[in-house]
């Protein structure tokens, strides 16, 4: 019909926008469109990302420094990865880093788990409550890491006054914080403080996701409630476990913001996670690509873990 | 009232699961209770032990968060004029002189440019990639989203290594430019699937009956999907904020000055013989606030932001 | 046993995930294990070996 004076919102687009680009913007097959929009998001991704990780594995085999960027550099093959992988100090980092991811997995799923299935008895007011228990985890690690150090001081901290006042023991006969064998549990307490409403969180959809006919099922036949607990929430549930496991396991594997900023390390290398051994190799020493190595080996790591995370993810959407 | 179930907890058993849950949210939220209020007390009620629960609140630590004092002698506070504001009142009762205004202002603002501007570069880009991954064919689609996944996973001090090097030879050391490109770079993995979850969500029917009524697959995208998506970008941008707003290791390492935000920034607030309790209490408070406000207005779609957007419920 | 061995002749996807999978865990044991350095030496190579045998094999078909 051209005669008819045509006002759909195409054809107002088309009168405003010069002939050619008008035809442009009318005739972009899907494909173009796809690629249009895919691209910017490639594109810097392979800038901020992809880039760096390849000049990352070229700086590993040399002996850069990047404090001396003027000082020849010399490839050294494999020599960087090879001292890394002997070095008895590094595995000793990488056990304080075990140490850490094992008992805050512990605790988080532990404790994570029970206040889910607690919560799922749906009492008044649980909603608000899982709001309020879960702010803790959106929040800075280093802020709150920060003013943690305030609560476990040994004299006026809060935390030394609640033992003292639950188990009678001296508030300032322990620090902590600056203690050898209390550190490493000083920031495993933390992080689960922090980080239980995301396990809890996530056990609570893998609990809510059960149907109820299952258990009236069970209840017909009259399964006992410790039997249906094993042997139909749990294994409901795992999928979901194991994707909070997993990212939590990811993230506590480089861990940085939080435990540096509670011990820094110390004391005496007992929390020197392996992100803060990095830092100090490649932000302090200036060990560039010595440090670009040991970057590798903990990407590396990470990747793997995360395409794990990828496939339990996947499994878990199928729900 | 609902009809009676089998499955229906019984009473008890919601008691004292209600009281088991109340008391541990009591504990986790006392240290963010003790943040709030260490920021309105004086220096010597911060550190006395036992620690203080009533106090004569003070907002001491927040005119040491906003300005810069040094120590007078009695002489030269004689000297001076009266205080004609509160803020000189307190620095002068305590025998100090305000020297200037502290950077905690410009830091907080740092936060602010660098946690919006990377979000809204992130929500851009991000819309436009989940948009064509959940409506196109697109060539090796689950190896690009495992890719854009996968960039969240680095550890940011590995990744921090080659990035300082970069920004080193383009200028963009800290500036403000080089931490929005970085954040936007960590962020839009996040966008990119929660907004695909999204997208997928709205039914394909309404762009196909658009389409057919003449739009082009822009218009159809910017008045169909945009508007039905609103609620998804929406969440999608308070995480993003989130995370810039509490990042910290790509912070310390990549500013120093001119853009550096508040999380390194919070725990270098000193006093007299270590950190000035109430002050870092008080800059901590304003920093933490918006975010616990954002949580409860998010808390229907954290578990989404927390996942990728694989639970959705 | 055996539908595994079949599936890993045939280049079934299945199969070798897992089997990636497994290496992956096993790489990452080794690398914090506090009993044998060498394990600790060696964990790196079987990390990677299970990474890119991962991505590889997610290109199997199913």
């Amino acid at each position: 019909m051209p005669d008819l004076p045509a006002d759909t919102p195409v054809d107002r687009l088309a009168r405003a926008t010069p002939p050619t680009l008008a035809r442009k913007v009318r005739g972009l097959s899907d494909r173009t469109i796809a690629w249009i929009f895919v691209a910017p998001t490639i594109l810097l991704l392979l800038a901020i990302n992809i880039f760096p990780l390849i000049w990352t594995i070229r700086l590993s085999f040399t002996n850069f420094r990047a404090n001396r960027p003027n000082e020849p550099v010399e490839w050294v093959g494999l020599r960087n990865y090879q001292r890394i992988l002997t070095d008895p100090d590094i595995w000793q980092t990488m056990q304080a880093t075990a140490h850490f991811l094992f008992w805050t997995l512990f605790f988080q799923v532990l404790i994570g788990f029970t206040l889910a299935w607690l919560i799922n008895r749906k009492f008044r007011g649980n909603d608000l409550m899982t709001t309020l228990i879960v702010i803790p985890m959106m929040l800075s690690p280093a802020v709150v890491g920060n003013f943690w150090t305030f609560l476990y001081q040994p004299q006026i901290g809060l935390i030394n006054y609640a033992v003292e006042f639950v188990t009678g023991i001296p508030a300032s006969s322990f620090t902590m914080l600056g203690s050898v064998s209390l550190a490493p549990w000083a920031i495993v307490i933390v992080d689960t403080w922090m980080w239980t409403p995301f396990v809890m969180l996530i056990c609570l959809a893998g609990l809510r996701s059960i149907p109820d006919y299952i258990y009236e099922a069970a209840e017909v036949d009259r399964a006992s409630k410790w039997r249906q607990f094993w042997t139909m929430t749990i294994p409901m549930v795992l999928p979901f476990l194991m994707l909070a496991v997993l990212f939590r396991g990811i993230e506590n594997f480089k861990m940085f913001d939080l435990v540096v900023l509670l011990t820094g390390g110390g004391p005496g290398d007992t929390t020197l996670l392996s992100s803060i051994e990095l830092k100090r190799e490649a932000f302090e020493k200036w060990r560039t690509g010595y440090s670009s190595a040991y970057a590798i080996i903990l990407f590396v790591t990470v990747f793997g873990l995360a395409s794990i995370y990828v496939k339990a993810l996947n499994k878990v959407k199928e729900r | 009232m609902s009809a009676y179930s089998i499955t229906e907890p019984s009473k008890a058993s919601k008691w004292v699961a209600g009281i088991l849950v109340t008391l541990y949210m009591v504990i986790t939220l006392l240290p963010l209770a003790w943040i709030i209020s260490t920021g309105f007390k004086t220096g010597p009620d911060s550190i006395s032990y036992p620690p203080k629960v009533i106090f004569s609140p003070s907002i001491e630590g927040y005119v040491n968060l906003f300005t810069d004092r040094t120590r007078a002698t009695p002489e030269q506070l004689a000297t001076m004029p009266p205080p004609d504001n509160f803020v000189d009142e307190i620095v002068q009762r305590r025998g100090e002189v305000v020297t200037g205004p502290s950077r905690f202002g410009e830091r907080f603002l740092n936060s602010i440019i660098i946690g919006f501007g990377s979000t809204a570069l992130s929500i851009v880009l991000g819309t436009l990639a989940a948009y064509a991954f959940s409506r196109f064919k697109v060539p090796l689609k689950d190896d690009l989203l495992f890719f854009i996944l996968s960039t969240r996973m680095m550890p940011p001090i590995a990744v921090a290594i080659p990035i300082f090097l970069m920004y080193r030879q383009l200028g963009l050391s800290d500036t403000h430019l080089g931490m929005i490109l970085l954040y936007t770079g960590v962020n839009i993995s996040l966008a990119v699937w929660l907004l695909k979850g999204f997208i997928d969500e709205i039914p394909r029917e309404y762009e196909e009956a658009a389409l057919i009524d003449g739009y082009t697959r822009f218009q159809a995208f910017r008045k169909v999907v945009l508007p039905q998506a609103a609620t998804g970008i929406a969440s999608t941008a308070i995480f993003c904020l989130i995370f810039a707003w509490n990042e910290y290791a790509f912070a310390v390492l990549l500013t120093s000055g001119n853009a550096q935000t508040a999380p390194p920034f919070i725990p270098t607030i000193i006093g007299v013989g270590g950190q000035d309790w109430p002050a870092v209490a008080a800059g901590a408070t304003l920093f933490l606030l918006p975010v616990m406000i954002f949580t409860i207005l998010l808390r229907k779609h954290l578990l989404r932001g927390i996942t990728f957007g694989a639970v959705r419920k | 046993m055996r539908a595994f061995l079949t599936g890993l002749l045939s280049f079934r996807r299945g199969p070798w995930e897992n089997l990636a999978t497994v290496l992956i865990g096993l790489g990452v044991v080794m690398l914090m294990q506090p009993f044998a350095l060498w394990a600790f030496t060696w964990s790196f190579v079987v990390t990677l070996t299970g990474t890119v045998m991962f991505i590889i094999t997610s290109h199997f078909p199913e």
